[in-house]
């Protein structure tokens, strides 16, 4: 993970490089890096933006509006479904999510629904389930179930907290310029945070940008980290060596005869 | 106060931890049994990813079985031969145990065959024990006061004698065959390897029923043969699976060898048939909680099972 940092943080730069339209939006974050200690509980992360009007493009009466969502590192999700075989219930089916968000976040000032059409909200991606594959490009037959898994997904996600819908976390300081706020749950995992930030007037699309941090263990939890995936056996012979010493202290420690 | 556990990634609360350890710890030098087949459904139950709570487990279930073991020994309750004659069978059995288990899990039955040999497992050998402790505390009600009447002779040869290789095992006070005592260091070592386990829920009873060898002396023995199988399944865990979090083990030990000081002093002063049903109670309680996750309806028919970042 350590030697993957200064890679991230190019890639970040690049990210935020994006050539330049009408609408200029500047973006800037409290800190490019959540360190992970022994006390980490989760943080919290903080995006400023600001909104530069181009003299060419044309004035709109109607008030910048900000959508902003979070996109955690990549992986898979598998979500199982119970059935019934006689008496009893086991996992009947169950459904692989491939290549998705771990961590997803849909930040705005007001609810998402009232701001712009279902075929924008797609396109920008406003849902975890806009990374999977259609539903209609799936054969018929399944369908239905695929929609079932996925509301289950999404729902259970919710609950996890590891799928945040916060219609409150954008502040508009000035119209334009505003503050995004991202809460970075204790849990969340390591690795790439990617923030999409999109400048909308009356439904429509002005301007997308992008940022980014890192969130990434340090210091003895890195080191415990590190040891464990790079120096398996040492490991293994430390842990053994703990548990029985620790047994063997407690005994010493304890006794009375 | 809350602490960062590097391999499960996530924090947890610091003091839950430590009296969870401190609660399995007491239970598991009680009654000589690992107490795996508690931690790992409660580690699961707070958020600890399921690979790291059956691994880390381990680390807590050797230290517990250190402290139980050294005790057991120093009043002469234990016997070494016994138990490496288990052990060898252990190693045996936990082989051809990882084998099914990878080839079940390549069929799709082994949720399957875990949940339902964990509620026939717990539910039967819980049965089987309360019934006879609760049947031998009558007997003595019914007996107390009355001459004792002569104990019956021990029949010629016992079921287990009558195989070949004879070893005399001093503590245990038994004479038998080599074959069934390696039979059943392999059936436990295999169940262990299948469902996650130690397996000392099994061996306390098997060796009490079958061999009838004094309750006091089976305590030690299976802590001592559930020891070197945990040495062993935190050195595999920690090499293919990479889910021992050395941290949450820590913390958990700490807990849990207080615990376990504790327990086996309540342990010593126990009767046979009281510790018998003690432990049938608790194994059938676990039996219950698990019976219950399969029958009837679940509040929520979608669980998610895992979450597999990429690296």
């Amino acid at each position: 993970m350590n030697r993957l940092v200064p890679f991230l943080l190019l890639a970040l730069a690049c990210l935020s490089s994006l050539p330049a339209r009408s609408q200029e939006l500047v973006l800037t974050l409290s800190t490019r890096e959540v360190a992970i200690t022994s006390t980490y509980t989760g943080a919290d992360v903080t995006a400023f933006g600001f909104i530069e009007r181009d003299v060419r493009s044309v004035t709109r009466a109607a008030p910048f509006e900000i959508i902003a969502t979070v996109q955690g590192p990549v992986g898979d999700i598998v979500v199982h479904k119970k059935g019934q075989l006689g008496p009893i219930w086991l996992t009947a089916a169950r459904e692989r999510f491939a290549r998705i968000p771990t961590y997803f976040a849909l930040l705005s000032a007001r609810p998402v629904g009232e701001m712009v059409t279902d075929e924008t909200a797609q396109r920008l991606k406003l849902s975890l389930t806009d990374y999977l594959p259609p539903l209609d490009t799936l054969p018929v037959p399944e369908q239905a179930e695929q929609a079932e898994f996925r509301q289950a997904l999404l729902r259970l996600r919710q609950e996890e907290g590891a799928l945040v819908i916060d219609p409150k976390a954008i502040t508009m300081v000035r119209p334009n310029l505003f503050t995004a706020r991202v809460n970075v749950p204790g849990k969340a995992p390591v690795g790439l945070y990617v923030i999409n930030v999109s400048v909308v007037s009356e439904g429509v699309v002005l301007r997308t940008s992008q940022t980014g941090f890192v969130v990434r263990k340090v210091g003895f939890d890195a080191a415990v980290a590190d040891a464990a995936k790079n120096r398996a056996p040492l490991y293994a012979l430390a842990t053994v060596l703990v548990a029985v010493l620790l047994g063997w202290v407690a005994n010493f420690a304890f006794r009375r005869d | 106060m809350q602490i960062y556990l590097p391999i499960a990634e996530l924090p947890l609360n610091l003091f839950l931890l430590l009296g969870m350890g401190a609660a399995v710890g007491f239970i598991a030098g009680l009654f000589g049994v690992g107490g795996g087949f508690l931690l790992t459904p409660f580690l699961i139950f707070i958020g600890v990813p399921a690979p790291v709570a059956v691994a880390t487990s381990s680390v807590h279930i050797a230290a517990s079985s250190v402290t139980g073991a050294l005790t057991y020994w120093r009043r002469q309750a234990l016997d070494v031969r016994l138990g490496a004659v288990l052990i060898a069978g252990g190693v045996l059995g936990a082989f051809l145990g990882v084998i099914f288990f990878n080839q079940m899990r390549q069929l799709g039955f082994l949720d399957l065959i875990i949940t339902l040999s964990y509620v026939t497992l717990l539910m039967s050998i819980g049965c089987l024990m309360f019934v006879e402790s609760i049947g031998s505390m009558i007997e003595k009600r019914v007996q107390r006061g009355k001459p004792v009447p002569p104990v019956p002779p021990p029949p010629e040869r016992a079921w287990h004698q009558r195989f070949p290789l004879h070893v005399h095992f001093v503590r245990s006070k038994l004479n038998t065959s080599v074959i069934p005592v390696v039979t059943l260091g392999t059936v436990i070592g295999f169940v262990g390897a299948v469902l996650g386990i130690g397996g000392g829920f099994l061996v306390v009873p098997a060796l009490i029923y079958l061999f009838r060898i004094p309750t006091n002396v089976v305590v030690g023995t299976s802590l001592l043969q559930i020891l070197m199988t945990m040495i062993v399944a935190i050195f595999l865990h920690a090499t293919i699976s990479q889910a021992v979090d050395i941290i949450l083990g820590l913390v958990l030990v700490v807990g849990g060898v207080i615990g376990a000081q504790f327990g086996v002093r309540t342990g010593q002063t126990l009767k046979g048939e009281q510790f018998r049903l003690l432990l049938a109670m608790l194994i059938l309680a676990v039996g219950v909680r698990f019976a219950f996750e399969v029958v009837g309806r679940p509040l929520d028919p979608f669980v998610i099972s895992a979450v597999e970042v990429e690296r």
